[in-house]
């Protein structure tokens, strides 16, 4: 069995991780749909697909509800499941509403919800868009047993906001750090006495000059409208963390063939394996194709100007096709033993269903070798 | 020239893996070549676009490359002490207010200050002077991806709305001052043949202008030029390989049509570059798009 139908036929969770502009959310929305192939009730939950790929899946809009992925379009792909797939998108904001929710008391939610520095939380806090993904994962999985979940998550430039979002998160909702200086300045609220405590050491002093009283006080305020929640965000956040390190979860790192961004997916995988956590391949997507030496050969029998345009189009192409199989192999040595899967580049996008089927085709046949090239894709 | 030459703050954005870097070390080339002193910001992205043009990636501090040109990596908490120092004056209460691990994490919490930070330091370079004339002819901003630039560039406006009288908010007045003076500052949104990036491109030229900041060009990056005609298809119908692989250029050549018409709508020049046939961007491929991104820019003329 190939590493990604294992990991389609076993385990209950597959995310792709990996830069932006990869192809991440088109290749999770074909593992979901191999999944169906291999008779998994399947979920796909995309961040942000472009429209197209969004309504080849049934999604018109945004609001974590899920909807199969009507047969009438998988018909005319002529794309056949044995088992239901379904896709979702996933809002961020909503998400983190309902979140709240959950974890508040009603009066404590509003007090939440309508501070200022909530919405640094839910949108600019670094590390809450790949937070809210991961907790909402979680819900699915725990809602779904048996299923198979797959995770589109958010680019993300840097391996470790990442791996450190459900920590990142915890530690702004824990607030020891705030709650050490805030305190006379929460007391002094309290009193309606205006952060006279504040004024008097120096780190309030300092930071007040810097930030501005008013904004220490909205913070205040906010931290004061969340203390209490920390429990029941600890609680969930610990059951993410446990879930990603758990048997039924695997990553999958999708990167691109160029070598710019080669040393970032490298770090990424390397921070994945050091927190213990299953990597199942690394896929590198829209590797381009050889031209074979008998088309060449064909090439230059034919008459100008047909000749001289199809030639240099092959030239382009094989000139891509090597440096290709050159990130392919250097990437092969680089995450050793994982995996190192390819998937060539599809004349046009990938946004009908058969195009993403065939695409799931792919790396469920598994991979040819780094050295070899990938086979010549057919047209759109 | 087009508008966004004429700038002295230069902001190159886009959608992630578009190649902003790749435009903005490009860009930054041919200003240093054309006589203006230029510096290439980067932000906290930690030296790339300096890398591609083959020298050691920038850091925090300011470096000269070559001839006229100059960069940095602006990182927040280089950016946050240099701004916290301006300030207090005082490295000893820097250290003890800023260096206790209890507050580093608690600045975390505050909105945009990373950012307020970070912005503040490049404007900071922008107005630079040097015996009565500003010490940078040309500021280029190799900003950060769609969402990102967004609020990044738009900290101070929001700062505005949101901030009471303070130092904060006086220093967002003075920022968006620049950043909103069309004679100061100009944007370049670098797009793709391809869908996503080129809705992208569109919400971000209309997220710039709602944020007052002047729209000047597009770049298109990858662009392919056509090359065969119907004809041409027509001789190679016994050899469906090599018809697929002229038909997949075709496509190609349609997408960049596409892609032009369509960012277009922007009403602003559309710089094509051409895709260069190669395994990832070096020096030389800097160079090349430089030229034609200067040549399509109207600069040098």
């Amino acid at each position: 069995m190939t590493p990604i139908e294992a990991a389609l036929r076993t385990r209950g969770v597959v995310v792709c991780v990996g830069p932006g502009g990869v192809g991440k959310t088109t290749l999770s929305a074909a593992l979901a749909l191999q999944g169906g192939g291999l008779g998994r009730r399947s979920l796909v939950c995309t961040i942000d697909p472009a429209r197209r790929l969004a309504s080849a899946l049934g999604l018109s809009e945004l609001g974590n509800v899920a909807r199969p992925i009507p047969q009438a379009s998988l018909g005319a792909a002529g794309v056949q499941l044995i088992a239901p797939v379904e896709a979702m998108m996933l809002d961020m904001k909503q998400s983190w509403d309902e979140l709240i929710a959950a974890t508040a008391t009603p009066e404590q939610r509003d007090r939440i919800l309508a501070n200022r520095f909530y919405q640094s939380l839910s949108t600019a806090l670094a590390g809450s868009q790949e937070y809210i993904a991961l907790e909402k994962l979680w819900e699915l999985h725990s809602t779904r047993p048996g299923d198979l979940v797959v995770l589109d998550t958010p680019p993300t430039a840097h391996a470790l906001d990442f791996l450190d979002a459900p920590s990142r998160v915890l530690e702004f909702l824990e607030t020891d750090a705030a709650r050490w200086f805030l305190a006379p300045a929460l007391r002094g609220a309290q009193v309606g006495l205006k952060l006279v405590g504040l004024g008097g050491n120096l780190v309030g002093r300092t930071l007040s000059r810097i930030v501005g009283m008013q904004t220490l006080a909205d913070l205040s305020a906010f931290l004061l409208a969340i203390s209490g929640l920390n429990e029941g965000f600890r609680q969930r956040a610990s059951s993410v963390r446990a879930l990603l390190a758990s048997e039924t979860t695997t990553f999958l790192l999708v990167a691109g063939p160029a070598p710019e961004r080669r040393e970032e997916v490298v770090r990424f995988h390397a921070a994945l394996r050091a927190q213990g956590l299953d990597v199942a391949a690394v896929v590198v997507n829209q590797v381009h194709a050889a031209v074979a030496a008998e088309d060449v050969a064909r090439a230059g029998e034919l008459p100008q100007p047909v000749r001289g345009k199809i030639e240099q189009t092959i030239e382009e192409a094989s000139a891509l096709a090597e440096a290709d199989a050159h990130g392919v192999s250097a990437m092969g040595q680089a995450v050793s033993p994982t995996p190192v899967l390819t998937v060539p580049r599809f004349a046009g996008e990938v946004h009908d269903l058969g195009a993403l089927w065939r695409a799931g085709a792919y790396l469920v046949a598994g991979a040819p070798r780094p050295d070899s090239p990938p086979p010549a894709p057919g047209e759109p | 020239m087009t508008q966004l030459l004429r700038k002295r703050l230069l902001v190159v954005t886009g959608k992630g893996g578009v190649g902003k870097s790749t435009v903005s070390a490009a860009l930054a080339l041919e200003l240093a070549r054309s006589g203006r002193r230029t510096l290439l910001c980067e932000v906290n992205a930690g030296g790339r676009a300096t890398a591609l043009l083959g020298h050691p990636p920038a850091g925090p501090a300011l470096a000269h490359l070559e001839g006229e040109l100059w960069s940095v990596d602006v990182r927040p908490s280089e950016a946050m002490r240099e701004y916290v120092l301006q300030k207090i004056r005082f490295e000893r209460v820097y250290r003890a207010v800023f260096e206790n691990p209890l507050v580093r994490s608690f600045l975390r919490f505050i909105p945009s200050l990373p950012e307020t930070v970070m912005l503040g330091k490049i404007l900071w370079h922008l107005r630079q002077s040097e015996e009565d004339r500003p010490l940078w002819d040309a500021v280029v901003v190799d900003a950060p991806s769609t969402g990102h630039a967004l609020t990044f560039l738009g900290v101070p406006e929001v700062l505005l709305r949101t901030l009471p009288p303070g130092t904060m908010a006086e220093e967002a007045e003075w920022m968006h001052r620049d950043l909103v003076d069309p004679a100061v500052t100009g944007t370049a949104v670098v797009s793709l043949p391809e869908e996503l990036p080129i809705l992208e491109s569109l919400e971000l030229g209309a997220g710039l202008r709602a944020l007052h900041l002047a729209l000047d060009a597009v770049v298109l990056n990858q662009a392919t030029a056509p090359r065969f005609q119907a004809a041409d298809l027509a001789a190679l119908a016994g050899l469906p390989r090599l018809r697929a692989l002229a038909a997949s250029h075709v496509a190609e050549a349609d997408r960049t049509r596409d892609a032009v018409e369509r960012l277009g709508s922007l009403e602003v020049p559309v710089v094509a570059l051409p895709r260069l046939y190669q395994g990832g961007m070096d020096r030389a491929g800097v160079e090349a798009l430089g030229r034609a991104l200067f040549s399509g820019l109207g600069g040098g003329a």
